[in-house]
């Protein structure tokens, strides 16, 4: 392990005060020994940079999933007094609510074994990769909606069945969503792309639940072995790339102007209740709804090609559950054993609320929030459930996917997109993807192992493993 | 001039050399195209489309997150991808010609798309040999 970093009990390390400069409160992570080997210096001094933000409650904390971001760490979890602390969009990250959803399908693994079309069909209904284009007949109006009223809006427009709603964390919007605060730029980026995938990590992928950990909480949530479903991972594509680029310029005057002092520009920030963090926050809401709108509008797209397909009912294909991973929020927990409103950031981080909380659905309050964990290409995907470990030790967080141990540019120059594929397809799996790069990009092997990370959260308690799923299909942007 | 890109797991991290400060500018352009659109052949020169850039910033640093917020802006929004860049800065003013061929998914494949331009590890210096500038792009 690093210099200076403590071991705190088999998973947990700090990172104490005086790691760098300025920190308020120590440094927390959640970490294998396996893990141990691929941590990066970089992602562990961002996690003390976080801990020198005024305001910051407990302490900076990070998932096993950490490495090296911008800003706060990727795996970055903290929270903040709402009169003291402040809002940063170097916490929530470019790609507001990049976030992944799970339906479910009555539809067997010998269904779907060796259908390439239904893999073809994703690719055709669902606009994929670097300057794809809605099919969606966009304008300022819808544009409007889908900031204001998220997934609320999508399913009021057609696209979705009201019970996918209570199956989205926030119920599919931000209330705190404020259009003025969303630039004419960020517009003219969201309006052509409503409803597209994008590129990099986000995919959709047909999986197969292939092992229950937790029959009672899989039956409550909706799975069972050898279901088939379907996965989809995006985020608020140009528009909430462009609404963070614009704060982070308004922040950087504000930093000055609040006698802030930063260790990385990055964290450009304002006090939650300033003029210029409301705003931000207003606009990253707007973006996040957006985000819901968007995942919402590809859920219809994938309805319609089971239905095709299938012949299947849109009906019987539920929402098992919704969860952002890029996102700041308003939420109330327990901090020195009183209850408070504090401003929690996730930066790849889930929220994974326990039994008992308000804001899970009510006919899963006895078992906790549904928590979906995405697998890098290729490999395993997982569903958790929240528990009351994360409310008492990560302000009811935990990991976000597998996070990356290999840069772009190396997995380019170790195996061709092509010859992955074609591992790929030997052990079942089908990929579709705009360009050969855009596989070997995110190939299996430049990803932690995604068992492992999960592994981890299960073992510290900060949530427990319910289903493994294993893909036999994914489309990639 | 020229870049080249440094270890980073998550993003793409570049760094630029060049003699003057407007050159870091420029091969930066050239490296944000390249990321998201791969090594392409640039179509002939009078069939290219031309956009205007003016930024200012406090510092260097900031100037250049605006500039390259901005290219990636008018990338996007017109689908255009960017084959050269004339830029000038005066102080902390900047000033540039943008051309660009339009966006094509049959040539502008391979690439990555970038998120956006991040302060984090931002940096640039000169040395007797010119200017050095490294940058973090997320993808």
């Amino acid at each position: 392990m690093l210099a200076g970093v403590v071991q705190k009990g088999e998973l947990e390390w700090e990172v104490p005060i005086g790691f760098v400069p300025g920190m308020r409160v120590p440094g927390k992570f959640y970490l294998s020994a396996r893990l141990e080997e691929i941590l990066e210096e970089g992602a562990v001094r961002q996690l003390a940079n976080v801990a020198t933000l005024p305001g910051i409650l407990c302490c900076s904390l990070a998932m096993p999933d950490i490495h090296w971001g911008y800003g706060f760490p990727i795996g970055g979890v903290a929270a903040f007094d709402l009169t003291e602390g402040v809002i940063s969009p170097g916490g929530v990250g470019f790609d507001i609510n990049c976030g992944v959803r799970l339906l479910a399908t009555p539809l067997g693994q010998r269904d779907v074994a060796g259908r390439r079309d239904l893999i073809d069909a994703m690719y055709q209904a669902v606009p994929t990769g670097v300057g794809a284009k809605s099919s969606l007949r966009m304008d300022a109006k819808t544009l409007d909606g889908m900031m204001m009223k998220g997934a609320r809006y999508a399913v009021e427009a057609g696209y979705g069945l009201p019970g996918d709603l209570v199956r989205c964390e926030e119920n599919g919007f931000m209330k705190a969503a404020d259009v003025k605060a969303v630039s004419g730029k960020a517009r003219q980026r969201g309006v052509p792309q409503g409803g597209t995938l994008g590129s990099g990590n986000h995919f959709l992928e047909i999986q197969v639940v292939r092992e229950i950990y937790d029959p009672e909480a899989a039956k409550a949530f909706g799975l069972a072995e050898g279901q088939v479903c379907c996965m989809i991972h995006c985020g608020s594509r140009g528009l909430g790339h462009q609404v963070c680029t614009d704060h982070i310029k308004i922040l950087e005057e504000s930093t000055r102007k609040y006698h802030i002092r930063l260790p990385d520009r990055q964290l450009a920030c304002a006090p939650i209740g300033s003029p210029e963090g409301t705003a931000y926050f207003g606009a990253m809401a707007a973006s996040a709804n957006y985000a819901w709108a968007n995942r919402q509008v590809i859920t219809h797209a994938a309805r319609n090609v089971f239905k095709k397909l299938f012949r299947i009912p849109h009906e019987e294909i539920p929402l098992i559950y919704d969860v952002a991973h890029n996102v700041a929020k308003i939420e109330e927990h327990t901090v020195d054993k009183k209850k408070r409103m504090v401003c929690v950031h996730r930066k790849g981080a889930t929220r994974a609320f326990g039994p008992g909380c308000p804001d899970i659905p009510a006919d899963l309050s006895s078992i906790g929030q549904p928590v979906i964990i995405p697998g890098s290409m290729g490999t395993p995907s997982f569903v958790l459930k929240g528990t009351r470990g994360a409310m008492e030790k990560t302000f009811g967080s935990t990991c976000h996917g597998a996070g990356r141990v290999m840069s772009r540019s190396q997995a380019k120059k170790k195996i061709s997109g092509k010859e992955i594929a074609e591992s790929l397809a030997r052990q079942g799996i089908y990929v579709r993807a705009p360009n050969e790069a855009a596989i070997s990009d995110e190939a299996p092997d430049v990803y932690k192992p995604s068992s492992e990370v999960v592994r981890v959260v299960h073992e510290a308690g900060i949530s427990r493993l319910v289903a493994r799923l294993d893909p036999v299909g994914v489309i990639k942007g | 001039m020229s870049f080249s890109e440094l270890p980073h797991t998550a993003d793409v991290r570049i760094r630029a050399r060049s003699e003057t400060l407007e050159g870091i500018f420029s091969d930066l352009t050239d490296a944000l195209m390249q990321v998201m659109y791969g090594k392409f052949t640039a179509i002939r020169s009078e069939t290219l489309v031309v956009k205007e850039v003016r930024v200012s910033g406090d510092d260097t640093a900031s100037l250049l997150f605006n500039y390259l917020s901005e290219v990636l802006f008018l990338n996007e929004v017109g689908g255009i991808v960017f084959v050269r860049a004339d830029v000038r800065v005066t102080g902390n003013k900047l000033h540039a010609r943008l051309f660009g061929e339009v966006f094509d998914p049959a040539r502008h494949s391979g690439g990555t798309e970038v998120k956006g331009i991040s302060y984090s590890g931002l940096e640039v210096r000169n040395d007797a040999n010119g200017y050095i500038a490294e940058i973090v792009f997320d993808v």
